[in-house]
């Protein structure tokens, strides 16, 4: 298994903070700027988690969940996808789950859950305090 | 060891803001929220050697009542900005027949619907607004599932504050009445307090509000804290046995943890043994519990919350892995009672003790029922339940 892990994301300060997070334990982070990228960055790298933003000026989560649960590459059946979100509207987390997240995480992130979630899916290449 | 050392009076002996996650270190002069690096709370420091040195715990003991009356550890450093409404020093009560019929001797119920406003939000937003206040900010929001509306509506007025308020559209209309008659903008959503908290985060950023959600500005805590402190001088400078405490944002529960840990640095505890901490949620709404049960560091969101006692209905807390520390560092649990036995035991504290509780509070009873039937409590343990609120808040919900 490897250690690559896409973020879906529009927001550059947030794409800062969690690429800072990961690298620091390790992680190769693919960044992704929007919901389109996003999807043809999962079918076209090795990628072992998905971080996704739901809010996204193109496409919004909920499709780019559902495009890559439906991909032609196989893997992307089973990669594990953690959804995240800035503004927790009603029913957000329940739409995230259907459209093939497993798991949700509601902004700001903080930075101690956001290494705890990934590690549950993959291990820390350079786990540090 | 109450011959302290005589200095010019000091109002606060606040020194800085740490993260709760990181360790970073921030300073108490400026305008802060959480941690930019790691998006963990920022918990207050205080010089707590000086504060040893320096106050007696038995001249705070003689002072007017209220919460500023421990002014030296609440991190206002004015006089003049603390907005107060008269907010603190709720009673302690003795519950001698609901404790015999559970087969306990020494049960009790802290009684925070005393508080202006009805319920214990007022000390925290008591402590928020007022340090907002002194730091220059002239307008509040808050997203609610009522009681923190209500208490910051009312504080921002008496600050002269602007305050606009996000709530649940079902928030018991006591909440919403109290709100808009203290000059509170009340924007009323289609969902619950999650959905609140991002639209009250997005007019913030948009608009320039300060945001006063639970643990996303650091000076609540430090009001609820001072529950904390009240327990100690009240059980003579030793803590209570458990305390159980109904939680949502867990600002509470956090806080008093804060201030075991506070006390003990002060030298103010004749023993320094700690309450084991009880948390209750509602079976409809119970992510701290799920956590606990997991052995989690942090809860996952719970889908679909629901129950009758509207502040339990959160499905995540911000500073979960704070509240999940507390109850594993006191050797505590967590418990999830079903909106029936709040009901029961609302009633029960009302006919027994003639205490009209929130249906928060209420769940304290519900839940030390289940606890006693557990055996987790001895017979002559010192319990401490809270009844966060007023039942008269929520008439609503009664029909």
């Amino acid at each position: 298994m490897g250690n690559n892990i896409l973020y879906i994301e529009d927001n550059p300060d947030n794409m800062m903070l969690v690429k800072r997070a990961l690298e620091a334990r390790g992680y190769k982070l693919l960044q992704a700027m929007n919901g389109l990228k996003g999807v043809a960055a999962a079918e076209s790298e090795e990628v072992d988690l998905i971080l996704l933003d739901i809010n996204l000026p193109d496409i919004d989560g909920y499709e780019v969940a559902r495009r890559i649960r439906s991909s032609s590459k196989y893997a992307l059946a089973y990669v594990p996808i953690i959804a995240v979100t800035a503004n927790a509207l009603k029913g957000d987390a329940e739409k995230a789950l259907s459209a093939g997240c497993d798991v949700y995480m509601s902004k700001p992130i903080n930075i101690r859950e956001l290494w705890a979630r990934v590690e549950a899916f993959v291990p820390s290449p350079q786990k540090s305090s | 060891m109450q011959n302290k050392l005589k200095t010019p009076e000091k109002t606060s002996y606040l020194a800085d803001l740490q993260c709760s996650g990181c360790g970073s270190i921030y300073s108490a002069a400026e305008v802060h929220t959480f941690c930019p690096d790691c998006q963990s709370p920022l918990l207050v420091n205080y010089d707590l050697n000086a504060a040893r040195q320096h106050v007696d715990r038995n001249e705070i003991h003689s002072r007017l009542k209220g919460m500023w009356r421990w002014h030296e550890l609440l991190p206002i450093c004015e006089t003049q900005n603390m907005v107060t409404l008269g907010e603190g020093d709720t009673a302690l009560l003795h519950l001698p027949r609901v404790g015999k019929s559970l087969g306990l001797t020494n049960l009790f119920v802290k009684e925070e619907s005393s508080n202006p406003t009805g319920s214990f939000k007022a000390r925290g937003l008591s402590a928020a607004v007022s340090k907002a206040k002194e730091l220059g900010i002239q307008k509040v929001i808050i997203p609610t599932a009522g009681n923190a509306g209500g208490a910051m509506a009312a504080y921002a007025a008496r600050a002269n504050m602007k305050a606009m308020i996000y709530m649940p559209k079902d928030t018991p209309s006591a909440n919403i009445i109290e709100s808009r008659i203290a000059g509170a903008e009340v924007i009323l959503v289609d969902g619950i307090i999650s959905d609140a908290a991002g639209m009250a985060g997005e007019t913030a950023r948009k608009e320039g509000w300060f945001d006063v959600s639970t643990f996303k500005e650091p000076y609540r805590m430090e009001g609820k804290k001072i529950m904390g402190y009240e327990l100690a001088e009240a059980f003579n400078w030793e803590l209570p046995d458990v305390i159980i405490y109904p939680t949502g944002g867990g600002t509470g529960l956090v806080g008093m943890w804060k201030a075991f840990e506070e006390l003990e640095q002060l030298g103010w505890l004749n023993n320094t043994k700690r309450p084991r901490m009880v948390s209750v949620q509602a079976e409809g709404c119970a992510p701290v519990v799920q956590a606990f049960e997991k052995k989690a560091a942090f809860c996952d969101f719970w889908i679909n919350a629901k129950t009758i006692a509207s502040g339990l209905r959160v499905p995540k807390s911000f500073a979960d892995h704070l509240i999940l520390a507390s109850l594993y560092e006191s050797n505590g649990i967590a418990i999830a009672v079903s909106d029936a036995s709040i009901t029961e035991s609302q009633n029960e504290l009302a006919k027994a003790e003639g205490i009209f509780a929130a249906p928060e509070g209420a769940a304290t009873l519900a839940a030390l029922k289940e606890l006693v039937k557990k055996k987790w409590i001895r017979a002559d343990e010192r319990v401490v339940m809270f009844n966060t609120g007023s039942g008269l808040k929520y008439l609503d919900n009664l029909g």
